[in-house]
């Protein structure tokens, strides 16, 4: 409050309100809604800005950083806690049976996500907003096996065989709605048409499967050869091809084959052939 | 909404419009989020800073698990521009402009929690300071997805494909 003179000149100010603060006060009270800053209602010595040369920060009266800075007066502790205590009515318990993240997987397997754009501008509208991302562990699916790499082989590049998670992500259609509704469309059919077996899925040969099988591969047949002519040149009797198959040392073999061929090479698997071999072909003096 | 005598300081009285919040619940189940991340970002540093204190604080009040609060590495955008309007092309000026991140991850929660929760922050959000939120809804598999529709459709003849 000023009192001003206009014939004299003279303008006596009245002291700023920080004077008749308490120090108990009710701080809600002074700043409830986000406020700029007021040097006569804020009871704080408060210096900002450039130093002047040899000199200390500017004080808060009249300072424009003060007022172009955002500040959180509104929202100090107490005020946080009262906000909270009136918005608690309107929060929900999440239930306690979903403690954890494996829970969460096994009740509610599919996962979408999608993402809110919040900023200041002549617009609130976000493109990018309208991203939905679903995701699915195939396990959860009822899916057999044939069904499981025929979706596999559908899907391609959207399936990450580490964590067996199916990942769909859509953004053709203007609205997330559509888009959510778009991405179960997606994984309806799919899920559909991996059930189905066309006719030209007989013709599937052995590049396209995706795991070795040892049963009618060369691997067996010369195995089942090699065999087979060791014991005619012993003049050993006849020994069926199924006898053959049935033996330990076969079985040995077909498996050490097919851990090389689906992990790859490791020193286990490698030594486990070796051995193999070496008891196939009754070959054990060499080191 | 009715009239309240609110005795301020000083002995000041005044008539106080209060509006009490109603509650009200409906039946349709929640969505459930299993994890809701905020990325906050802004020019300000110190703004981010204490702009985190508040939503983690909001948080624990509101009763919300706070999974982690990390800042990612600020990014600069700079830009050379050329000093004068007309020629002088060696004499040049350089702008910055810095984005500081800081990443608040929110776990289990309801709908109206997360829409309250929410709401609560981003009107609090200070000016020159912009939010992305990424929610993960989590739900069951839909009844369509439970079994394959080719054992209960009734037997279709196949018809000559002609070529």
């Amino acid at each position: 409050i000023v009192i001003h003179c206009s014939y004299t000149g003279i303008s006596i100010h009245a002291p700023p309100r920080t004077e008749k603060m308490a120090v108990d006060q009710d701080w809600s009270s002074v700043y409830p809604t986000a406020a700029a800053f007021k040097p006569a209602s804020v009871p704080l010595p408060i210096r900002m800005g450039y130093p002047v040369k040899r000199g200390v920060p500017p004080p808060k009266e009249g300072n424009l950083e003060l007022i172009k800075i955002p500040n959180f007066l509104h929202l100090t502790p107490p005020a946080i806690k009262k906000h909270c205590a009136a918005l608690k009515d309107f929060c929900t318990e999440w239930p306690s049976a979903l403690d954890s993240d494996e829970k969460c997987e096994q009740h509610f397997p599919i996962e979408i996500e999608t993402v809110d754009y919040v900023s200041a501008g002549t617009s609130i509208r976000n493109p990018k907003a309208r991203v939905v991302t679903l995701r699915v562990k195939l396990s959860n699916l009822n899916l057999d096996d044939h069904a499981k790499k025929k979706l596999i082989k559908l899907v391609g590049d959207r399936y990450c065989k580490d964590t067996d998670m199916l990942t769909i992500t859509t953004d053709r259609c203007p609205l997330r709605r559509q888009n959510y509704d778009y991405s179960i469309h997606l994984l309806t059919v799919l899920y559909h048409e991996s059930w189905k077996t066309e006719m030209w899925e007989s013709e599937k040969t052995e590049e396209d499967m995706e795991e070795y099988i040892w049963e009618n591969s060369c691997s067996q047949k010369n195995a089942l050869d090699t065999l087979l002519r060791i014991k005619a040149s012993e003049n050993v009797s006849n020994v069926t091809e199924e006898e053959l198959l049935a033996s330990e040392v076969v079985k040995n073999y077909r498996n050490s084959v097919i851990a090389l061929k689906n992990e790859g090479e490791t020193e286990n698997n490698v030594s486990q052939y070796k051995e193999s071999v070496k008891k196939l072909l009754n070959i054990q003096a060499l080191p | 909404m009715k009239w309240e005598v609110h005795e301020g300081e000083h002995g000041v009285v005044t008539l106080v419009l209060s509006l009490k919040m109603q509650v009200s619940i409906s039946d349709e189940p929640e969505t459930l989020y299993k994890r809701l991340s905020l990325l906050v970002k802004g020019h300000d540093k110190a703004v981010l800073d204490s702009y985190e204190y508040f939503a983690v604080l909001a948080a624990k009040e509101l009763g919300i698990s706070v999974e982690k609060v990390h800042k990612p590495p600020k990014k600069i955008e700079r830009l050379t521009l050329l000093k004068s309007v007309h020629i002088y092309k060696k004499h040049r000026v350089q702008y910055e402009m810095r984005t500081h991140y800081m990443c608040l991850e929110l776990k289990y929660l309801t709908s109206s929690t997360a829409a309250v929760y929410l709401e609560y922050v981003q009107r609090n959000l200070p000016e020159g300071v912009a939010m992305e939120v990424k929610k993960t809804k989590i739900e069951k598999i839909p009844e369509h997805i439970q079994e394959p529709v080719w054992d209960t459709l009734p037997q279709v003849e196949e018809t000559e494909v002609k070529s």
